[in-house]
């Protein structure tokens, strides 16, 4: 058994897991997060993002050692009850998803950038979701939701909503 | 995954440590960035007894100038290759080649180590090292040694490592500092899609003769290995620097390579490719050239 203590959305969580568990496995099985997804498992769709010490990472290609005393970003302290971030209010303004399997994972891969790159062009929205497969939307809705999110962040106010 | 016993290594030479230690009566498998390692894992029938986890090694994370040439160590994830300012300045092609790989989750735990060491013919780092005439240095217990990369690779996904062993650096050695090179890869989707063909191309210009000096070309996807392509390299030696040299150059390439047939594509397509990747890599290495002689920095050699 391997013995892990890592900061989870700002608490400090432990457990005692085989050393083969990935950081996804963690986060669902351990600690009831389920708000990283588990899609492939292989690092192709993205469902599994969460962010690492700043950087979006995919869970499921993480193993537990690695995560040792890092920091870890689940969808879940993005928010609280009461008050959302200003990117899944404006995923929910937008419709921007449809089943929503994707969505926890576009939203940290959003978040990353923006803290990084607080106007990003649509190319750079669209390099940055390139990791994060949807199978239902055709991503236009969440890069005018992204670009929505950037402008509140920014501190100003977001363009009218296009009609759909 | 089957189950296995899991070491974290402070730094390179305890990583070493830890090989020589389980490597004598276990199967033991490094981990770094985990990208093809974790995904190869879950499917296998036989995983190690052993996983020594490199992911900390501090040491291994410079990208520094060093009297040899540009040094950057094998645990340099391709985000920190695209944010390098050094890298960007000499060397846009690792750029380019390191915003290929994957997405951006892959390209922040993936690493330049890790990536050499899969051996994977159609790997995107491969075919710009192997232009640079780049070296590695290996770490085992009875010290360090280097070899050309190529020399490195062995066959589809076997190198020379020997499973006590670290690949610890790259370098591009001080005579191909800030030479001219292009990269370019072809794949069947912009995101997260493996070459079906990638190029590099490099060369110094030679401007009293508006010659092609030292020029390499390297491709991959194409044979069982990245390779070097020697018929196009000595066409090129010497030649005056033309668009009709470059596309010929491209077709002169194209016997060089030993493109097979997959689910990806043909071989007919994949020597097509070839042709048309070359003389494009070409003529982004010369346009590179022009600029910076333009901006009176590098282009020629510098020594
Ligand atoms: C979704 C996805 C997309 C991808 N797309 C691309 C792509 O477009 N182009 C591309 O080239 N690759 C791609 N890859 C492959 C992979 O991400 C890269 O090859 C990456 O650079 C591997 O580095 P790593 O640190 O994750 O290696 P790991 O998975 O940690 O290791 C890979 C292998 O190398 C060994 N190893 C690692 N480091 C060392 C070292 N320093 N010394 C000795 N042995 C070592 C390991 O034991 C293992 O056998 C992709 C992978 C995924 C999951
Ligand atoms: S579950 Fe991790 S990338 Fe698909
Ligand atoms: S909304 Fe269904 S996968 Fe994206």
């Amino acid at each position: 058994m391997a013995n892990v203590t890592l900061k989870v959305n700002g608490e400090t969580r432990s457990a005692s897991v085989p050393p083969e568990t990935t950081l996804l496995r963690l986060l669902r099985d351990q600690f009831n997060l389920t708000g990283a997804k588990l899609g492939c498992d292989v690092g192709d769709c993205g469902a599994c993002t969460v962010i690492v010490d700043g950087q979006p990472v995919n869970s499921c290609l993480m193993l537990v050692g690695q995560v040792e005393g890092r920091e870890v970003l689940t969808i879940e302290g993005l928010a609280t009850a009461d008050h959302l971030h200003a990117l899944q209010k404006l995923f929910e303004h937008f419709g921007s998803l449809q089943c929503g399997f994707c969505g926890p994972g576009v939203i940290l891969s959003a978040k990353a950038l923006l803290d990084e790159n607080p106007d990003p062009s649509t190319q750079e929205i669209r390099d940055a979701l390139g990791g994060n497969l949807c199978r239902c939307t055709g991503y236009t809705k969440m890069i005018e939701a992204i670009k929505g999110a950037a402008c509140i962040l920014r501190g100003e106010e977001v363009p009218a909503v296009k009609s759909a | 995954m089957k189950s296995f016993e899991f070491f974290a290594a402070k730094d390179s030479n305890h990583a070493v440590t830890l090989l020589a230690q389980h490597a004598a009566n276990a199967k033991v498998k490094i981990i770094a960035g985990g990208t093809d390692l974790l995904a190869d894992l879950k499917f296998a029938a036989h995983g190690p007894d052993v996983v020594v986890d490199i992911s900390r090694a501090d040491d291994l994370k410079n990208i520094t100038m060093t009297e040899q040439g540009l040094n950057i160590g094998a645990l340099v994830t391709h985000t920190q290759i695209m944010r390098s300012p050094l890298i960007c300045q000499l060397f846009p092609a690792l750029v380019d080649a390191a915003h290929t790989i994957g997405a951006v989750q892959t390209r922040n735990l993936g690493t330049l180590g890790g990536n050499l060491v899969t051996a994977v013919p159609s790997m995107d780092s491969g075919p710009t090292l192997m232009a640079l005439e780049a070296i590695v240095t290996i770490a085992g217990n009875g010290g360090r040694r280097q070899v050309p990369l190529s020399e490195f690779f062995v066959g589809p996904r076997k190198t020379i490592l020997k499973p006590d062993e670290l690949l610890t650096e790259i370098i591009i050695p001080k005579q191909n500092v800030g030479k001219p090179t292009h990269f370019l890869k072809f794949g069947l989707r912009k995101g997260q899609a493996l070459a079906l063909v990638n190029v590099a191309a490099s060369f110094w210009v030679d401007w009293e003769k508006n010659a092609f000096l030292a020029p390499r070309i390297a491709l991959g996807a194409v044979a069982p290995k990245v390779i070097r392509a020697p018929q196009a390299e000595a066409y090129l030696e010497g030649r005056t620097i033309t668009p009709e040299a470059m596309a010929e150059a491209g077709r002169v390439a194209v016997g060089d390579a030993k493109p097979i047939s997959d689910f990806r594509a043909s071989a007919e397509y994949r020597r097509h490719l070839v042709a048309v990747l070359t003389k494009r890599a070409l003529e982004g290495a010369w346009a590179l050239a022009q600029t910076r002689r333009l901006e009176g920095s590098n282009g020629k050699r510098n020594a």
